[in-house]
Parts: structure tokens; sequence; C-alpha cells
């Protein structure tokens, strides 16, 4: 455990709701809209927390039990992160599939519990993403082994760390192949466009949004934090690809960080205001793209 | 000059990849002209120094591969009023992974070629992979427009091949094969029309119907 | 040693007592359990001491044996095989006890019960024996044994048909194992396993014919992907408990076979590791595949045996590459994970089919979409098989993510060194893939099974299971728990058992792992979870709390009918891999379903054996019955022989 670690992560989770926010305020600016505050989120994360909530007849502990089981997992995935840019609060071995089985813990709480309410509309958005993070997953991880080759380490806290700095004069070219891999998994993990819609209002099209219909106060505060901070932990692993900070100081790193998050988000919003929402089927295609970019990026590692 | 050449290198990789990933016709035409105009970067980043020949084979590239023949095509669907492949024989997902593989493929076998070395190495397999994806393309579309896409890649395979022989090899040869695409392309065109006229559909599979 | 021996005689006795008993069922039951549990401490005992480092001595039965002296030893790997028997079907003939005891009245339980304790010591035996003859011995037994049990609902026309294509396909398993030890022996008379060994290494192709043919032999017992068309039919025709062992324990001698192979063989070529890595891939992807397609839960659960089978046979595959190619270290952790995997998917894969089991009998369907909402039901089934269901997806704190763990990390490890071992960061990929379908899959089964409401009113009200069978849910699902929390015990002693086979035992050099921080990792994650639910609950008490429906997004009178079922769940996934499903699709205006059918099966095997039988059919219209034509035939026969001869220039 270091203490600049904690520390990075600390304000990790203070600016995360923030990036929702600036993504979509790049979006309303470019479609000539004035759009809600950068700070919404916080506001309405105040609001949710100090209700009550309203549960289903069907439900059971499962239901009330997600929010936290994804919030867990996100903070424990977060440890094993160097956020401060040289080493994670926590380290080990081939800790990547420990990373990857907590992202896929909290998608399982998440899903179960839309299941549990018993509607079709959640029961429709669970099976949409269990079919996309099975092919989010293997895009991932070959986007982590194209990692473990340029650096020769197997811990998250080597591969973006400091070891990763060193590899960006042999493999750049690879390693930037990843980090426009990862962008895409960052879009299909955190619902946006061109897989998810987080503006959608019909429940018919919705994927995340949807699963969470039926949480309602402290729970969809959980929930909506979550969100935020899933799409901040991508963003560290996007901003960490493209911009090694070994070299820096803590704060100068830590304000490249918060730099490159914001330029991650106002990439999303660019990205959603150029592009329309895919065709499910073709979600997959997109995600097996993001999965060749990452092959080919490792098979010039080979190479 | 090596690293932009290699950095153009993989953005025709990439361009192969988009290819076989869409369905609409208007992108695959889009793809291969931004891949023609690639290709006609790469003689003058590559050339040791800046000489006639390269820049000349540079500008006939650019406008053969990335002006006429996209241009050509673009009228070919707009006649045609076809838009996109629908039913290829192989689908979008899986004729993706089959190039992801063509280009680890070609990676390996090209790590092995008994070749001189060259001055950039990421050349060879990246010609080979281009010119599997150009078969893939070839063989798994149904429509006879996107096929005409696949033979255009595979031409660029070989180009991409030539290349490393621009020292030794004269210039017809560059010549010919541009040539060769043309005229491939000007047959595949009338063909095109025939198929439309006779069957009203540019569905290359029935042209099995033809027999006897 | 001799207490294993005292532990398989005790098991055998606690079997015999419940046949013998047959009057008083209640009494015989009970001496079943005392003299079972016994049998099973006794022979885990040793296990657990052998796995912690120290040996044991040999059991050996040498001079009136025919081929050659019958040896029983017990070592790391026997070991391994033997702590999961002994455990799992421990719980799975406590389970039986309580799941039988219904159909007392008409059905020979007491016989199931002695089949089943036969079936255990069958199994023990394997694992221990360390020469070809008792090793085969055991093994036709606890065929046979298998599909007695499996044939247990015999008045099924479906479980008979089951049964049949078991018994045919465990059978020429067996045969291809005669041919492996007559192969292997080449002619001499002594087949204890030492003496095997002794033959090793072998010139020219009879070295690949050894490892060919024993991929195939144990692949049929494992039921890898192409040889697994055996494994659904009879894994959901068997009762439940005996669906347990048998995908928990059983296919796994399969495994021990591949493993015991290896050990007595030395170093593979390396085309058998890229053999075995493939066929993991395979297996691994068109399990979890096929297992999306089922909506029978037993089914669905015997195809996912499938798909851990492969995830078991990419850690073999690893460990066979680094054997071959010289990386001891990703050899003896490829084999590490396999064993550890095996152990685990025994326990959770039993927890499960035990779970469906419990489901069964408090709804009387095996139809997942005719379920729904058992978890208000059926609430400590529902969390048993929750746990079972995250452990076989791989998921943190459990065992499953362990053990993944450790293939992942020979995998890595081999795609991080130079060489053709690389490309096993490829088969990396595929279990993440893998991984990520086992999910959707489970989500489906628990979402779909026991969350929401029942998709269709059920006959009776269904009640949660008795405490005799909670319990060895419970003792289940607590071995997943903590072969999750403390990888730190369990992943030296896997490795142990892998340096054993890759040969280098001690000699290789001690790399760390990672297992401590691992430990810490499970634990710290299982205690915040714990605190998070605990700061949540706390907060949560004081706040309002209201109940009311489901919304429906506006509509007013939602029906069960309208809840999301199995076949919609998985449609998605599935038409991505509609060309190699077998899934057939039924669409109407008010209904959607999918008709699963297996490939290997209805595809190749069935119409290969209807073509086989209409040529024997048109063989048949030879024998008319005319002794003239006999007459005829026997001459023509004897001219084509001589010809024969006459042909190939040789003297008889």
């Amino acid at each position: 455990m270091s203490g600049s670690g904690l520390i990075a992560l600390g304000i990790l989770s203070v600016v995360a709701p923030a990036l929702p926010g600036i993504a979509g305020k790049t979006k309303s600016l470019l479609t000539g809209r004035r759009g809600p505050p950068v700070l919404q989120l916080y506001a309405d994360l105040r609001k949710l927390l100090g209700k009550g909530a309203v549960y289903s007849r069907t439900t059971t502990w499962l239901f009330r039990a997600a929010p936290v089981v994804v919030l867990v997992t996100l903070f424990v995935a977060a440890l094993l992160l160097p956020v401060d840019g040289r080493e994670a609060s926590a380290a080990f071995t081939g800790d990547l599939v420990a990373f990857a089985g907590l992202l896929a813990l909290g998608r399982f709480a998440l899903v179960l519990a839309g299941l549990d309410t018993g509607s079709s509309f959640e029961g429709l958005g669970a099976s949409r993403e269990v079919t996309i993070a099975s092919f989010a997953e293997p895009a991932l991880l070959l986007c982590f082994i194209a990692l473990v080759l340029a650096t020769g380490d197997l811990s998250l806290s080597g591969m973006l760390g400091t070891p990763l700095a060193a590899a960006w004069p042999r493999a750049g070219a690879s390693l930037s192949l990843v980090g426009i891999s990862l962008f895409v998994l960052l879009l299909a993990e955190n619902s946006r466009v061109p897989v998810d819609d987080p503006a959608t209002h019909l429940e018919l099209t919705m994927i995340h949004e949807v699963i969470v219909l039926d949480h309602s106060g402290p729970d969809l505060a959980l929930i909506l934090y979550g969100s935020a901070f899933k799409l901040a932990l991508f963003g560290v692993l996007v901003v960490s690809v493209f911009v090694p900070r070994a070299g820096f100081s803590t704060p100068a790193a830590l304000a490249l960080l918060i730099a490159g998050l914001g330029v991650a988000a106002v990439a999303v919003g660019i990205v959603e205001s150029a592009m329309a929402r895919l065709r499910l089927v073709r979600v997959p295609q997109l995600l097996v793209g993001a999965a060749a970019l990452a092959l080919f990026a490792t098979i010039l590692q080979l190479g | 000059m090596r690293d932009a050449a290699q950095i153009v290198l993989l953005l025709v990789v990439l361009s192969d990849l988009a290819i076989l990933g869409t369905s609409r016709l208007s992108s695959c035409i889009r793809g291969l002209a931004a891949q023609g105009l690639l290709l006609g970067l790469l003689p003058v980043l590559i050339a040791p120094q800046l000489s006639v020949h390269a820049v000349s084979l540079a500008l006939g590239t650019v406008i053969v591969k990335a002006v006429v023949l996209p241009w050509f095509l673009a009228w070919a669907i707009r006649e045609a009023a076809v838009r996109r492949e629908i039913e290829p024989i192989v689908g979008f997902i899986a004729s993706q992974l089959l190039g992801a593989f063509a280009l680890a493929l070609a990676f390996a076998i090209a790590s092995r070629l008994p070749l001189p070395a060259l001055h950039q190495p990421l050349l060879v397999p990246v010609s080979l992979a281009t010119l599997m994806i150009g078969f893939i393309v070839l063989t798994t579309r149904r429509k006879a427009l996107v096929q005409v896409v696949g033979y255009l890649i595979l031409e660029n395979g070989i180009y991409l091949f030539g290349l490393t022989q621009t020292e030794s090899v004269p210039f017809l040869i560059e010549l010919g094969v541009l040539l060769d695409v043309f005229v491939g392309v000007f047959i595949m065109g009338i063909v095109v029309f025939h198929i439309n006229r006779e069957f009203d559909s540019l569905d290359a599979t029935r042209l099995t119907e033809l027999t006897d | 040693m001799t207490l294993v021996a005292l532990g398989v005689a005790l098991i055998l006795l606690g079997g015999l007592a419940a046949v013998a008993m047959a009057r008083r069922p209640a009494l015989g039951e009970t001496l079943f359990r005392i003299l079972f549990g016994a049998g099973c401490v006794a022979g885990v005992l040793p296990a657990l001491v052998v796995l912690s480092g120290a040996t044991v001595t040999d059991l050996r039965l040498a001079p009136v044996t025919p081929f050659g002296p019958w040896v029983f030893g017990l070592d790391a790997l026997s070991a391994a095989f033997l702590l999961t028997v002994l455990s799992v079907g421990a719980a799975c003939a406590y389970y039986g006890l309580a799941y039988l005891a219904h159909e007392r009245a008409h059905r020979a339980v007491g016989v199931a019960h002695l089949l089943l304790a036969v079936l255990v010591a069958a199994l023990a035996v394997t694992v221990v024996a360390r020469a070809a003859l008792p090793f085969l011995i055991a093994w036709e037994v606890m065929a046979v044994a298998a599909y007695l049990l499996v044939v247990l609902e015999h008045e099924k026309q479906e479980v008979r048909r089951a049964g049949m294509i078991y018994v045919v396909a465990t059978h020429v398993g067996t045969l291809l194992l005669f041919a492996l030890f007559a192969i292997w022996a080449g002619g001499t008379s002594d087949l204890s396993f030492a003496a095997l060994a002794a033959h090793a290494p072998f010139p020219g192709a009879r070295g690949g014919m050894i490892l060919a043919v024993a991929l195939i032999a144990f692949g049929l017992k494992a039921g890898a992907v192409p040889f697994h068309f055996w494994l659904p039919g009879a894994h959901a025709a068997a009762p439940a408990h005996v669906s347990a062992l048998m995908s928990g324990v059983v296919i796994k001698m399969g495994i021990y076979g591949l493993l015991r192979t290896l050990l007595l063989f030395g170093a593979p070529p390396p085309w058998w590791g890229w053999a075995v890595l493939v066929l993991g891939t395979v297996s691994g992807v068109m399990g979890v595949v096929w297992a999306l397609a089922q909506h029978d839960i037993k089914r669905l659960l015997a195809f996912h045996s499938v798909e851990n089978v492969g995830i078991i046979l990419l850690g073999i595959g690893a460990g066979a590459l680094g054997v071959a190619y010289g990386h001891p270290l990703i050899a003896a952790l490829g084999f590490a994970g396999a064993v550890l995997h095996t152990l685990n998917h025994a326990l959770f894969k039993s927890l499960l089919f035990l779970g469906a089991g419990s489901v069964i009998h408090a709804t009387g369907t095996r139809e997942i979409d005719r379920l729904g909402g058992l978890a208000r039901r059926m609430p400590g089934t529902a969390a048993a098989f929750l746990v079972g269901a995250a452990a076989i997806v791989g998921l943190p704190p459990l065992n499953g993510f362990v053990s993944e763990w450790v293939v992942y990390q020979a995998l890595l490890r081999g795609a991080s060194t130079g060489g053709m071992v690389r490309l096993t960061g490829l088969a990396a990929v595929v279990l993440a893939f893998i991984g990520a379908l086992a999910l959707a899959c489970f989500v489906k089964v628990v979402g779909v099974l026991f969350l929401g409401t029942p998709r269709y009113p059920l006959a009776a009200e269904p009640h949660e299971a008795t405490p005799a069978m909670m319990r060895p849910l419970v003792g289940l699902a607590a071995g997943c728990v903590a072969i999750g929390l403390v990888p730190v015990v369990v992943v030296p002693a896997a490795l142990r058992v892998g340096s054993l086979v890759v040969g280098a035992a001690g000699a290789g050099p001690q790399v760390d792992v990672g297992a401590g921080p691992a430990t810490a990792f499970t634990a710290g994650l299982a205690l915040s979870l714990l605190v998070g639910w605990g700061a949540y609950a706390a907060v949560a008490r004081g706040r309002k709390r209201l109940e009311a429906g489901t919304w429906s997004c506006g509509y007013s009178t939602p029906t069960p009918r309208m809840a999301y079922t199995a076949s919609s769940f998985a449609a998605p996934l599935l038409s991505v891999f509609r060309s190699f499903t077998g899934v057939r699709t039924h669409r109407s205006a008010e209904a959607f379903s999918t008709h699963a059918s297996d490939p290997v099966l209805d595809g190749v095997l069935v119409p290969a054996w209807r073509g086989a039988r209409t040529a024997a059919m048109w063989v048949r219209q030879v024998q008319r019955g005319g002794l003239s034509v006999y007459l005829l035939l026997v001459g023509v026969a004897v001219v084509l022989s001589l010809l024969y001869l006459v042909v190939a220039g040789r003297h008889p």
C-alpha cells in the first residue's frame, strides 16, 4: 500500500461523477443545446441519498445487495490500478485476471438484480448486457496481453505503471493500438454511444438504464455513482496507456490524470454527437473489431 | 521517414480490417480509397531519396487507386442501386475473426520467408495480410461489387509486395499492375451490369443459374 | 496406504449394510451413513498428509497376481484425486439418502446406495492403482456401476436410450485403454506402472501412438468435444446425486488418466500439447455455447461439465507445452491449475447438480422456462445454488477464480516467454471468452429458476428442501468459499502435484506465483463486501421503505407470462453462434422458443449409425435360408482366400 496511491484513489473517487457531466455537456454544446450543468450528477446523488426507497414485491435480498456489490468491486478494482502512474495500492502476479473477475462480479450482481424484478424489460437489458460483456471481456484480456508483452510484467501495477513508460519508444505503434481498443471498450463497458445511449427514453432500446429501472433512492444513487466510477476506471486505463506518468512527481501525475480523464470524457461526448447508436446485432462486431486491433497490437509485439 | 512508413503500413492493415467489418458498400469504397491514398504515400516514404520514379509512382497510384477506381465504383453502386451486403456467405464477425487470424498467419509466414533484409520489416507481413484479407472479401461476399473491392484489395497486396523490389525492378512492372487492375475492374463492371440486366440482381451466387 | 484400503472396505461395507437391512431401511441407512462417512475420513486423512508433502508406503500384492505385481500407492497426484472422490462422494451419498427416501416404497433404494458405494470405491481404487490390471478392473467396475445408476429410472424410454449411448461410449473407451496398455507394454508381461514407466522413452511412432490413444480414450471419459456426445444425456437421465457424482468426479478420471500417462511417459512431443490445448479451447467454447441453448437444467449443467473439462484441458495443454519446450514453471503452473480446477469443479458442479435436484424434487420439472421466483420459496437452496453459480463462473472470491487464475498464469507466462509457446496467449483470450459466456449462462439459470415470478402456475407450491438435503449443499458451498478465501494453502499443494507431473519435484526454481497476495486479495474482497453490506444495512435501517409492484413501464396488469424466459435471454448470444449451436428456433405471434440438438450426436453419430444399419439390412439379404446359397458363399470365400494367397505370394 502506497500513500500516494491511496490519495490518488481518493481524488479519483471525488472527480468521477463529473465525467458523465463533461461528456453530456460536450454533446449538448456540439449539437447546439445548452445542456445540464457539468456537476449535475453531484446534485442528483445528494438528492437520491436523502430519499427513501421503493422495492418491488417480487424482489429478494439480491436486489438490495447488488448496488453494494457493484460499488465494492469497483473500488477494489481501482486498488489494483496504478492511479498515481507509478504503482498500484495492491498488486499481485496475474492480478489482471482479478480485475476482469471483479468487473464480472459486479456485472453478475447487477444483472441478477435486474432479473430479480421479474420485469421483461429488465430481462431484456440483462440479456443484452451479458451478450455485450461476452465480447468485451476477451477484447480486454487481449489488450492486457499486449501490455504484458510490452512490459514483461504480469500485474496491472507493472503493465500500466513505471515499466510502461520504458516500453513506449520500443512499442509505440502497438501501444497506441491498445489505447484505441481500450477506448472502444470504455464506450462498450460504460454503455455509451455507439453501444448504448445513456440519454434514451425508450425502455426497449436501453441496456444499462433498463436494468436499473426498479432501483430507487439511495440504491439508485449507489448505482449512478458506480457507473460514473466505472467510467473513471476505464478512463484511467486509457490515460495510463496513452500518457505514461511514471516520470512525473505525484502532484503533476495526478494533474495529468485528471486532465486526461477530462479529455477522455470530451472524446466520449464527441463520439456521442458524431455517431448514432449501432443496431444491437452489430455491437458484437464492433467489439470483435476492437479485439482485432488488440490482436494486431499483440502480433506487432511478437514480430 | 521510416517511422512514418511504419505508421502508414499499420493504417493499411486497419483499413483492411475496416473493410472486412462493414456491410455498407459506400463505407467499403471509402475504405478502399483511403487505402489507395496510403499506398500512394508509401513509395515516397520508402525510397532512400526523393526520385522522379518514386514521385511519379506515388502520383499514379493516388490517381488510380484513390480517385479513379473509387469514383468508378461509387458510380456503379449508384447505377445498380445496391447499398448493403445483406447476406454474406460468412458473417461479419466470423470474417473479421478470419481476418485477424490471416493477420497472425501473415506475420508468422513473413518471419520465416527467406527474404533479404529490408529497410521496412513490416512491408512483407502487411502485404501478405492485405492479400489474404482481399481473398477473404473476394470469397465470402455475395454481391459482385463487394467482390470487386476484394479483388482490388488483393491487388493492393501485390502492389505492396512489389514495393519491396522497387530498387531492382523497372517501372514497367508497377505500370503493369495498375493497368491490370484497371482492366480487371473494367471487365467486372461489364459483368456487373450484365448480371443486373439479365437477372435483376447482383447476387453472384446466382451466376450458377447460367449453367446450360 | 492401509488407511485408504480400510476406507474403501468401510465404504463397501456401508453399501452392503444398506442392502442387507432392506427390511428396516432407516437402520440400514444410518449404518450406511456411519460406515460410509468413516470410510471417507479414513481415505481423506492420508490424502491430506500426502498433499502437505509427506510420503506413504505402497501396498504390494506381488507373487500370486497376474501381469506383474499389483501395486497401490498414494503420491500427490493420487492424493489430489482421492480427496476429490471422497469429499464429493460423501456429499452425494448423503444427499442420495434423502433424495431417494420417498421412493423406498416402489424402488430398490438400498441397491442404489450399494451401487453408489461401489462406484465411489471403484473411483478410489482407480486413482491409487499402480498397475494396469487393477486399474482396468476398477475402471470397468466404475463404468458398470455408473451405468446401473444412470438407468435407475429405467421405466423412462429416454433414460434407457441415454444409458445405452453411455455404455457403448464408455466401452469404446475401455477397449482403447486395453489397446493403450498393450502398445505400451509391447509384449512384456509386467504391467505395473513402474515397469511401464521404464519403457520410456519410445523411439519412432510408438510413443506418438501411445499418446494419441491415451488422448482419445481418456478424452472420451472426460467428455471433451467431440467425444462428449454421451455425456449430457447420461448426466441428465441419472438421479440428481448420481449426476452430481458423475459430472463432478467420474469424468475427472479421464483427467487423472491423462496426467498419470504424462507422469509415466515423460516429456510429450509438442504436437500433443497443442492437440490438448486445441481440444480444450473447442470443448470450452462449444460446451458453454451448447449449454446456453439448453432449457433442461440438468442437460445445461452437463454441458457446463464439457466446458470445464475444456478449461482443465487448457491447463494440461499449457503444462504439456511447458514440458515439451523446456519451461518447467509454466508446466507446473498448468498442471497445478488443471488439478485444482478438477477439485473445484467437482465441488461446485456437484453443488449445482444437488441444488438442481432439490428444485426438481420440489417442483417436479426440469424445464427452467416453467419455473421462476424460487428464491422466495426455497431461500436456502437458492443461496447455495448462487454460490455454486458464482464459483463456476470464476468470480472472486470463490474457488473457481483461484483455479482459473492459476491456469491464466500458466497461459500468460507462456505468452511472455519466447518461441512457439507464446501462442498460449490466444488460449488465455479464449478462456476469457469462455468465462464471459459462462457468466451469461448462469445469470440465465439463476435468474430464471430463482428470481422474478413463476412463468407458469406450478402444480403444487414448492417447499424448501429438507435439512437432510440441505446439509450436503451447505458443506459443498463451504468448500467453495474456503478454497476461494485461502489460495495460499491450496495453491502450493496444487503446485506440488504439478511439479510431480513435470517430474521436477523439488528441482525446479522456486518462483513466487503470488499465492500470498492473492489470498490477501480474495479475503480482502470478501471482507470489503461484508463491510459494505453492513454499512449499507446500518444506513438503510432508519430509512422509509415502500413496497410496490414491479414497474413495468406503464403497463397496468403485468402477468407472469410476461417474465423474460431462458429462450429469450439466450437468443442474442445464440444468434451470433447460430451456425454451430444446432439450435432450432420457433417463432410465433405470442411465443418464442428454441430447441437444442447436439450436432455431434444428432448430426453425425446417429445418421452414421442409421447408415450402418441400412447397410447391414442390405447384407442381410444374403441370408435367404437356402443351403445351396450358403454353400456357394463358402465356396466363393475359399476361392477368394486362395486367390489372395496367390496374389500375395506367401504360404500360410
